[in-house]
């Protein structure tokens, strides 16, 4: 069979967030169960907080729990003012060993394709077994690992550059 | 679902000097190949009351239509062995025919219209095919350099089937004399792949007295699909 040429990518500029609204409010509608929190700053090269990304977690692992929603296990946030995000995914549903808590795509002005990266909890038992995370060099492996801050809650900051530029991937 | 390397040239830099967002924000290590089954086979799905029939018409938002040339706008989706991309969502978004968007960022000294809001979502038929009815955007200026100017274009931002087929980017339309002066167009490296981001006119898909018609078809990334996958 040829194969096409797939269709190339361009930044979502600094305008997505009306176009994008209907998802937002479905992501701030925080469902009883939704118990784990994870919170971060997106930077820029120089240290800036970048505050007109949006970001998207995908959470398969919580499909059937979530069911009801629109798109079941996919939420999107945008950065606030502060480069910050939140996202509190349902925790009831237990994830297969070594999968990550939360797979991202991080958009932004300026960001000429989406970025994918994955975040992974630092007292997840399976962290140092995950397929996932064995293909990522010992050296960068910190860049995915939340740190816990309370009971459930945890802080990732994403780096799009700099020695600690967050390691983004490319799935095959 | 497999994902085959990306040609050279066919993604934009992801720093471009030209384009200087770019600069401070462009990844500077290559993104890691990386096998991810949960990513590239585990279905994405939308539930269908997700999108009604109004989300597809973005000149039927406001309480009496909206100022510019009404078109429609149609193409499908396929992936790179060409099976269709089907019931995935399309979001759309665009300023109005003024070159101004409905958001509060947008500072550009142009006229809102009270009728336009410039965004829209839908999903694939079975065959992969989308449409949706607009207003044509225009040129906007955007302070990345001395008469900076983009042409008109569409923000499109497709989920496919699968996690790994996401994909966000603009459709230009023909014949703009910005394509060849515009940054964002420009930091794809390969032509042909810009020129894909170009719209066709159609007369065919033109409706009588009421709109022209473009085509922009589609190809997300993936290979080998199997049936869960559509």
């Amino acid at each position: 069979m040829q194969r096409r040429s797939i269709t190339s990518s361009q930044t979502v500029g600094p305008f997505p967030h009306e176009s994008w609204r209907w998802s937002f409010e479905a992501a701030s509608a925080s469902a009883p169960d939704s118990q784990l929190i994870i919170r971060g700053t997106v930077y820029d090269g120089a240290g800036q907080p970048i505050d007109d990304a949006v970001l998207e977690a995908w959470t398969p692992a919580t499909a059937i729990a979530e069911g009801t929603r629109a798109v079941p296990a996919f939420r999107r946030v945008p950065t606030d003012a502060r480069g910050q995000f939140r996202f509190a995914p349902t925790a009831s549903a237990p994830r297969d060993a070594g999968e990550p808590a939360l797979y991202l795509t991080l958009f932004a002005r300026g960001v000429v394709k989406h970025q994918f990266t994955a975040v992974f909890l630092e007292d997840d038992a399976n962290v140092m077994h995950s397929s996932l995370l064995q293909q990522v060099p010992q050296a960068r492996r910190a860049t995915l690992i939340a740190r816990k801050t309370a009971p459930r809650e945890y802080e990732w900051d994403i780096w799009l550059q700099t020695d600690g530029e967050t390691v983004f991937f490319d799935y095959r | 679902m497999k994902f085959d390397e990306v040609a050279a040239g066919q993604y934009p830099l992801p720093v471009y000097e030209p384009y200087k967002s770019t600069r401070l924000r462009g990844p500077l290590q290559a993104p890691l190949r990386v096998d991810a089954p949960t990513a590239t086979t585990n279905a994405i799905q939308f539930s269908p009351a997700l999108v009604t029939p109004i989300d597809a018409d973005l000149t039927a938002h406001g309480s009496a239509a909206p100022l510019g040339e009404k078109i429609v706008v149609t193409g499908r989706v396929t992936d790179e062995d060409g099976q269709p991309v089907r019931d995935s969502l399309i979001e759309v978004w665009q300023c109005n025919s003024a070159g101004r968007y409905f958001h509060s960022r947008d500072q550009h000294d142009a006229p809102l219209d009270p009728n336009f809001f410039g965004f829209g979502k839908f999903l694939t038929r079975h065959d992969g095919r989308y449409r949706f009815v607009t207003i044509k955007p225009a040129a906007y200026p955007w302070g990345n350099h001395p008469n900076a100017w983009r042409p008109a274009h569409i923000h499109f931002s497709l989920f496919g089937n699968v996690y790994a087929q996401r994909l966000v980017t603009q459709m230009y339309f023909p014949g703009d004399p910005l394509h060849a002066l515009d940054p964002i167009f420009n930091s794809v490296p390969d032509a042909n792949a810009r020129q894909a981001l170009v719209a066709r006119f159609s007369i065919e898909e033109s409706v009588g007295d009421v709109m022209l018609g473009y085509v922009f078809d589609i190809v997300l990334r993936g290979r080998d699909a199997t049936p869960f996958d559509h």
